[in-house]
């Protein structure tokens, strides 16, 4: 798979680097703010764009307009954008376009190369990704009447948050331990709970989950 | 002073007495032929108007030139009355001063209302006047002793030497040519000066100023029909005489009229004496001295200036400056500096009363003036205070961020390199750099609490509306927005209005034990005002100790308020109302 790389921080744009190489990942270009990213990915077409959220020149969002700007010209380029807040605002801004090979993490989640590497192809085989952060806070928010939320058990719940994070049946069963059936079963549940359309892709899903946990 | 002047006047008035009587006496017996042109009534009526005028004057105003100049005048003119004297040295005097009293009249209209001569042009046209008056005269009378008399019966002038009458007449015309220039000039010069007046000035000059120009005018009128003959036809010849007797009595009724003016000060002690709280005194003021463009200041000791009411510094008016100015003290310290108009530094005294008896008042305004401009420093210093604290806020966040942050993160990205690089033979030592990690992980975290305590992203890079959605949602209790932001407010308001409600909410969380907040926010063109809400038990009071107290300040700095409605058992109500125009 190959990456370009976004941080305007050289000690994260190395590190993360060569933590991207250990992993066995092919290092396309590394960028320092937006503009040079995009046209990376423009003379690169890389499969994925890692990208920091805050570059300068302004220090705000400038790595969520990059990866919306490339989203919109090449549409197959996988972008994971990294932050140090949890910022469901943005990530919502980010998903909001669809969720196929979309990532929002916090940054330290990116430090463990087996999460990285599994991180990173998922998001270049179509997946998303969404930190637990961040779905624990659209989870969490509190909204007083009707919340069919409190119907779930709590391990719908934890099943809940798994899928709004992107993963798999099959990696919520080895996270759970449980089998692949069971994790069917409390799918299925939740989706008749939160009245949502019944959904068997795995991609497909996250989407609808998060967007029902933000339109709450 | 005033005494000394009274007992000086004595001995004038006895003087002038002298005069009109021989004056009288004079006119009275002249030789028989000669033209006699004023009658003596007239004679008598303009000499004691100016007498009595000057004196009058004099006495109401010891200080000013401009009484002694008319009782001078009117020795003048009594002194003309010598050509009909019968004795020659006497009659000679006469001759040489017969026109004398028209440089006092010229030198009032100039020096009028200081009594001073007001540069070098008055001076110019005074010399002219002198030089026409008396130079050309006595070089008439060294030629001939027709000297503006001209009758058989007349006595011979002692300096008639050289005997020409012809030429002597030709100086008599120049002397005459000299003095309608001057006189012209003379009224160019006033009317010069009543354009350029301020409006108590015109008030001041007006009545001297219509009588001195009407015997001026009469004037230049009587002696050009005797340079060119009479195509312009001759005035009656006692017209000017009749003006003449009026220029005293305005002068001496301008100045009664000042101490009349006095009276406004007992008009001012009872104004000021009025339990009116809304008084304006700068207006009192400017009534009481006649000068609606009366500026006042106040003294500011520890700045060692002058502030007007606005909390504007004003100067003191340097020397060239066309304001005038006084000091205003009380017990020895300065208190207040009027500016007002030149024209009232004529009338010291009436300023002096005025400020006596408005000193009280004075020095209450300027105390209440050196408050209001205090509280105007204190917000401004405290606004100060708040921006370098947001300043300090965003300047720590992005320290940490882009210090403490990212060494944090890259340490465990090295450990997360190291880890993958051990070889399986140091299985025991994976469980401590999962740990490390771990650690790294939590303190990362508790940083990210921190910086977004500090200075929360969504605010500066999406604003008020945005920042409030997340707070709210991240809220202890269920809370409820409703915000009508359309558009970024300026920085210090979003900032003091985010950190309100956070603040607000977390109140609400400890001490409400309430279900549920609701918060408000909208903006209209010059506001934005805020509520938040609880269902608690209420009870809440800015007065304590509480944090209530905080958000008051926080509201305050940026010129807002804020109110508590916290009645026991029926929840708190918070508003805040904060500019933003």
């Amino acid at each position: 798979v190959r990456v370009v790389l976004a941080d305007d921080a050289l000690i994260l744009r190395e590190g993360l680097s060569r933590l991207l190489q250990e992993a066995g990942f092919q290092i396309v270009g590394l960028a320092s703010d937006g503009d040079e990213l995009v046209e990376l990915v423009d003379t690169g077409r890389p499969d994925v764009a890692i990208i920091d959220i805050r570059m300068p020149p302004t220090h705000t969002d400038e790595g969520l307009r990059a990866a919306q700007e490339i989203r919109r010209r090449w549409p197959d380029v996988g972008l994971l954008v990294l932050s140090q807040h949890v910022n469901t605002r943005y990530a919502m801004e980010l998903l909001s376009a669809g969720t196929d090979g979309v990532g929002y993490l916090l940054k330290e989640r990116v430090t463990d190369l087996a999460e990285l590497a599994s991180t990173v192809n998922r998001i270049g085989t179509g997946g998303s990704v969404l930190d637990t952060a961040v779905v624990a806070e659209l989870v969490g928010r509190r909204r007083s009447g009707d919340n069919p939320l409190e119907e779930l058990t709590d391990r719908e719940l934890e099943v809940l948050a798994l899928m709004a994070e992107g993963r798999s049946n099959r990696a919520i069963a080895e996270r759970l331990t449980v089998t692949n059936h069971t994790v069917e079963k409390h799918v299925k549940n939740i989706f008749v709970t939160l009245r949502l359309p019944p959904s068997t892709d795995d991609h497909r899903r996250v989407l609808a989950v998060i967007t029902y946990l933000d339109g709450r | 002073m005033r005494v000394n002047h009274r007992i000086a006047l004595w001995p004038i008035v006895i003087a002038g007495a002298t005069a009109a009587v021989g004056g009288a006496w004079l006119a009275a017996h002249q030789p028989e032929g000669r033209p006699t042109e004023p009658g003596l009534v007239l004679e008598l009526v303009v000499g004691i108007s100016l007498f009595s005028c000057g004196i009058a004057s004099w006495r109401a105003r010891p200080e000013n030139r401009i009484g002694l100049v008319m009782v001078l005048t009117g020795f003048a003119w009594f002194a003309a009355e010598l050509v009909e004297a019968r004795q020659p040295w006497l009659y000679t005097v006469g001759l040489a001063v017969q026109s004398l009293w028209v440089i006092g009249l010229a030198y009032l209209l100039l020096s009028f209302p200081s009594g001073r001569l007001q540069g070098r042009r008055d001076r110019w046209l005074l010399s002219g006047g002198i030089g026409s008056a008396i130079g050309l005269q006595l070089l008439a009378m060294l030629y001939g002793n027709g000297a503006g008399v001209g009758c058989s019966s007349c006595v011979h002038n002692l300096i008639d030497v050289v005997h020409e009458n012809r030429k002597a007449q030709g100086w008599l015309g120049l002397r005459d040519l000299l003095g309608v220039v001057v006189l012209l000039a003379l009224v160019a010069l006033l009317t010069e000066r009543w354009r350029q007046a301020s409006a108590p000035q015109r008030r001041a000059v007006l009545p001297v100023l219509i009588t001195g120009f009407a015997t001026v005018a009469a004037l230049i009128w009587n002696v050009t029909s005797d340079l060119i003959g009479a195509p312009l036809g001759a005035l009656p010849a006692d017209v000017w005489f009749y003006t003449m007797a009026t220029v005293p009595i305005a002068v001496m009724i301008v100045f009664l009229q000042r101490r009349l003016a006095r009276g406004m000060v007992a008009g001012l002690v009872v104004e000021l004496g009025e339990p009116s709280t809304a008084m304006d005194l700068r207006s009192a003021l400017a009534r009481a001295l006649g000068d609606p463009s009366l500026q006042l200041a106040y003294w500011f000791p520890a700045e060692h200036c002058y502030v007007d009411g606005d909390g504007v510094t004003v100067a003191p008016p340097g020397a060239d400056d066309r304001r005038g100015s006084t000091f205003v003290q009380h017990n020895g310290q300065p208190i207040a500096l009027l500016l007002h108009d030149p024209v009232l530094e004529h009338n010291v005294e009436l300023v002096q009363s005025v400020c006596a008896a408005a000193s009280l008042a004075l020095e209450n305004e300027r105390l209440q003036a050196e408050l209001r401009a205090r509280l105007v420093d204190l917000q401004a210093s405290r606004a100060r205070l708040v921006a370098a604290t947001d300043a300090e806020r965003r300047r720590i966040e992005r320290d940490l961020h882009d210090g403490t942050q990212q060494r944090l993160v890259s340490v465990a990205m090295a450990l997360g390199l190291l880890e993958a690089r051990l070889p399986d033979s140091a299985g025991d030592t994976r469980p401590l750099i999962a740990e490390a990690r771990e650690t790294l992980t939590a303190a990362l975290q508790e940083l990210r609490d921190l910086t977004h305590g500090i200075n929360p992203p969504l605010l500066v890079e999406r604003g008020l509306g945005a920042a409030l959605e997340e707070l709210c949602t991240r809220a202890a209790l269920p809370t409820h927005l409703h915000a009508e932001l359309p558009h970024r407010l300026a920085e210090k308001v979003e900032s003091t209005a985010y950190f309100f409600i956070s603040e607000a909410l977390t109140n609400a969380a400890k001490h409400s034990h309430g279900s549920e907040v609701r918060v408000t926010a909208v903006v209209s063109d010059t506001m934005l005002r805020i509520e938040v809400t609880d269902d608690g038990i209420g009870g809440a009071s800015a007065s304590g100790g509480s944090g209530l107290i905080g958000l008051s300040d926080r509201v305050e700095a940026v010129a807002g308020r804020m109110y508590v409605h916290s009645p026991p058992g029926r929840g708190t109500e918070l508003h805040a109302e904060i500019p933003c125009a």
